[in-house]
Formats: C-alpha cells, structure tokens, sequence
C-alpha cells in the first residue's frame, strides 16, 4: 500500500464516504441504449454545461453531436480527456511557473504574465481532436476496438491565443547536441511508479511550424478542465501531444523511452496504418500524429423527425491536417448519389470549415444523411466498411451517416 | 438521471470570462452502477485506486482475452499494485458482468 500516493488514496476514500452520506442517487441499473450500449450520465463540470460523462476520475467529457452545427465550439461545451486521476483543482498564478531546461544555454521559468508580455502574441484557430475519437463506428461496421468508445464528441474547434514555442526555446537557446523536446504537464498518477503523460517531439518540429503554448481560448482563460493555466497547440495534429497544464519543457539530447509515445496512441507502421492480418501489436509501431480528412453532420441528429415539405438546413463541419478543406459531398440515398455542399467562411486551414445543403424532403420515408470531404490534395473519407482497422480504435474518418425520418 | 452538480452551478454563476477561480474548483462526484457480486470489491478496492467504472462501463462487451489482456496492461505499464490473485479475480469478475467467455477476440 505504500505504492500508492497517500493523498490520493485517503482522497478515494473520502470520496465513496461522502457518497454513502449523501445517499447513492443514481439508480443501480445499468441504462443502456437500444444496442446495449451503456448511456453515460449528462453531468455538469466545473465552467462546463451538463456533458456526457464517460468518466469523473479522470474526468472524461464528451460533446454532443449537434455541437457540430457550429464552427467555433464554446469552451463550456468542448470536450474534456484526461489521463492521470491527480489533477489540480486549483493553481495560483502568482507561483505557476513554466520550466524550460535541459539542453540550453540559459534556464527559464517562465509566469503567465512573462508569456504574455514577453513574447509575440500569435493567434490560431485549430482543431482538437483526440486520438481515438469516432472509435465506437469502428465496431458498427467491423470488429470492435480497444478503450471507452467514444462517439464523435472528442473534438472541437477554438481560437487559441499564446507565444510560439520556437520563441520561448530560442529565448532559453537550444544546444547544438539537442535533438528531442519532451513536454510535461500537472497532471499526476496516483501510483508512484505508473508513467507520467509525457510526449516527446523532434527538436526541428518544436523549432519551425505552428506550434505554440496557449493561455486563451475563444479569447478567455482555458477552462481547468481544458488545461489552465498554459496548454500545448499543435495545429494538424491529433490530441495526445496538445499537453494540459503545461508546466516543463525539457529539451534533450536523447529520445526518451516512454509508455504514451512508445506503445499507447500507437498503429501499425506501414502505409494504411492498420492492421493487414494477424494481430495488431505484431506490427512495429508509429505514434499517431497528423489527422485525416473528416467531416460529420451537425445537424440533423440522428433519429430527427422532419415535416414532408419544410425546408431544412443540413449543416456540419469538416477539416483535415491543414491542407485545408475543398468540397463536401452529400447523400440523402445512402450513398446512391452525390451533391455538393456549399462551404462556409474559412477560419484558417487548421479550422473547423462549416458546410451547409438546403434540403426539402419531397417524400415520407426513412433516410440516411451521409457526408465525405475530400481535401486539396485529395485526401477523401473512406466509407465505414474500407476503413482501415486499427485495434486502438485511432484516426476514425469514415464517411458520416445520420438517420432521419420523413413524415 | 439524478446528479450532483455540487459547486458547478456555483462556478457557472461566477465569472465567465475568467477562468482563473479564487478557490479550488470542486469535481462532480459520480455515483457509476457497479455490478455486485463475484469479489466485486476486490475489483473496486483496485481499478478505482487510478480511474472510475466508467473507463469499464464505457468499454462494451468485451472477450476474455481483451480483459485479461486489460489487467496485465495495468499491472505490467501501469504498475498498478494488484497481486497475482487478485488479477484473477477481477479478470473473472469482469468477463462475467461486462464481457463474455471466448478464448479469441475483442
């Protein structure tokens, strides 16, 4: 028992007394949908509207789907994944410093307020997207993946605010023999020896490009939940690199062998980075890294019923690893036949770019909305059944498809 | 679906704009359905150390050899103190109620 950090395990144990107190409010029957999926509970955070809650420890958070009719997601909506249950529930900025040592001239400790005063303020708007977000279609038209089956709730789009990461790393000045950026955040294991979430970069990756270490979101501070106070912006790439509660930059002559670079977030090292036959842990691994092209439907949501007749505004977004978004197609026959979609006003290439089809349903009926990008260098969403598996259930991008029934 | 939004409606009722809150912010506690009986509460004396049922949950149905495999993930990367026994136990307790007897699969 002595493994275990003392706090967290008399924390464990307040936490189920406390309940017992309080008298257990959630019914112990499992609620689970008409596919025996389980329904998580919708449960408001702290700075967060009620969302689905796959989990409160660590806090796992998804959005809903008809947050997807809109190109900006709103902080209080955007989803939450954690991976250590030890978070800071509180962080005093006047202490808060960001570490950067290691392979450099001069180490730097740098506050809230020195980033913001002391660097060139750079504004980006990006997607965020976890890795494994959409993983649950994996299974409705093949094998099921490993991990909590996220819908396509993990992701959204904000404006991030904050200094370039080549300026802070130039600032500390980069030793020839540097060859690796390792990157740290506040969040704790409640075991002493389990791996921290650290990520790794090569230094000529921390040192060019769009990457910068945030301190606002949609031009507020970023929720806790999201990150407080500083966290991580890497545009085009998936999720697992976008460190929260960034508090150590450590800038290294060596790779450092690491659990979440090394085995977790990882697919098959070839050219469809999925599994071909056998079992996926007999390929050589790659982290997950850029995004695919992908877009989903905002609205309407699956099982809406609409008036034969009404006009009604079929609407999304799309986006891809920055090459930037030039059509989406849409079907109302699953897929029978296709029309062009017509795009919104472009955020910027790491952006969410809304799409919208005016639609007025001549016939009562059922129907399957589907929608694909294809991007400008023609990059274009696989249908669910030519995906490539993988069995993390990462980089989901099949094509899109909502029910809805005329009546 | 009944819920404790404790001090989030507190903390929605204060400042938008800042994120930035005078006294640490207070994690909803959820009350996840565990399913009781097979040793339940040596699966709970252990997974819940680093994470809620709802990483279990959350997961579906799910083959023996996913679970087995799960355990060992916890023990061998995540070091999770749990002995050898016990890993037996919570393997069997999780193939009854959250997954299914196969010697192959997901």
């Amino acid at each position: 028992m002595d493994k275990i950090n003392r706090r967290n395990f008399l924390g464990a144990g307040l936490i189920l007394g406390a309940s017992t107190l309080l008298g257990k409010e959630t019914s112990k029957k499992i609620i689970t949908d008409a596919t025996g999926e389980f329904v998580p509970p919708v449960i408001a955070f702290p700075e967060k509207k009620p969302m689905k809650t796959i989990s409160d420890r660590p806090p796992l958070l998804e959005s809903s789907r008809d947050i997807f009719s809109q190109a900006i997601t709103p902080n209080d909506q955007f989803f939450v994944r954690w991976h250590m249950p030890d978070i800071p529930t509180y962080i005093d900025l006047e202490t808060f410093r960001l570490e950067i040592k290691g392979s450099i001239e001069k180490p730097l400790a740098l506050s809230v307020d020195d980033l913001k005063s002391k660097f060139e303020p750079v504004e980006i708007t990006s997607v965020l997207q976890c890795g494994g977000n959409s993983r649950k279609f994996y299974a409705r038209s093949g094998q099921a993946t490993h991990g909590v089956q996220w819908g396509h709730g993990a992701m959204g789009c904000a404006v991030w605010k904050g200094a370039r990461l080549k300026d802070i790393l130039n600032m500390a000045g980069v030793k020839g023999s540097a060859k690796f950026v390792g990157l740290n955040g506040l969040e704790k294991p409640a075991v002493d020896e389990t791996p921290h979430f650290f990520r790794e970069m090569e230094i000529d990756e921390a040192l060019s490009g769009d990457i910068i270490v945030a301190y606002s979101m949609n031009g507020e501070d970023i929720p806790y939940l999201n990150g407080f106070p500083l966290k991580l912006i890497i545009p085009g790439h998936f999720s697992d690199s976008w460190v929260k509660m960034l508090s150590e930059i450590t800038v290294m002559d060596e790779y450092r062998k690491s659990f979440f670079m090394d085995v977790a977030y990882t697919v098959p090292d070839n050219d469809c980075e999925c599994v071909v036959s056998g079992g996926d842990f007999e390929y050589k691994r790659k982290p997950i890294t850029i995004m695919k092209v992908k877009s989903v439907i905002g609205y309407p949501t699956p099982n809406t019923v609409i008036k034969k007749g009404s006009r009604i505004n079929v609407t999304g977004v799309a986006f891809d690893q920055g090459k930037g978004i030039k059509e989406v197609m849409i079907s109302l026959d699953s897929g029978k036949s296709w029309s062009t979609t017509t795009l919104q006003k472009d955020n910027g290439k790491y952006a969410y770019r809304q799409w919208n089809y005016s639609w007025e349903p001549k016939a009562k009926g059922e129907y399957v909305i589907m929608v694909r990008a294809i991007n400008r260098i023609g990059n274009i969403q696989p249908m669910p059944d030519e995906i490539g598996w993988n069995a993390g259930g990462y980089q989901y991008n099949g094509v899109d498809a909502v029910n809805v029934k005329i009546v | 679906m009944k819920i404790k939004l404790l001090i989030a409606t507190l903390l929605l009722g204060t400042s938008a704009v800042f994120a930035q809150v005078s006294k640490p912010i207070e994690m909803p506690y959820v009350d996840y359905p565990i399913a009781k009986g097979d040793h339940d509460e040596v699966a709970q004396q252990y997974c819940l150390i680093c994470h809620s049922f709802g990483y279990i949950l959350n997961q579906g149905q799910k083959s023996r050899p996913y679970w087995t495999g799960t355990v060992s993930k916890m023990v061998n990367e995540f070091k999770a103190p749990i002995p050898k026994e016990d890993q037996q136990t919570i393997i069997n307790y999780l193939v009854k109620h959250y997954g299914y007897e196969s010697t192959s699969g997901h």
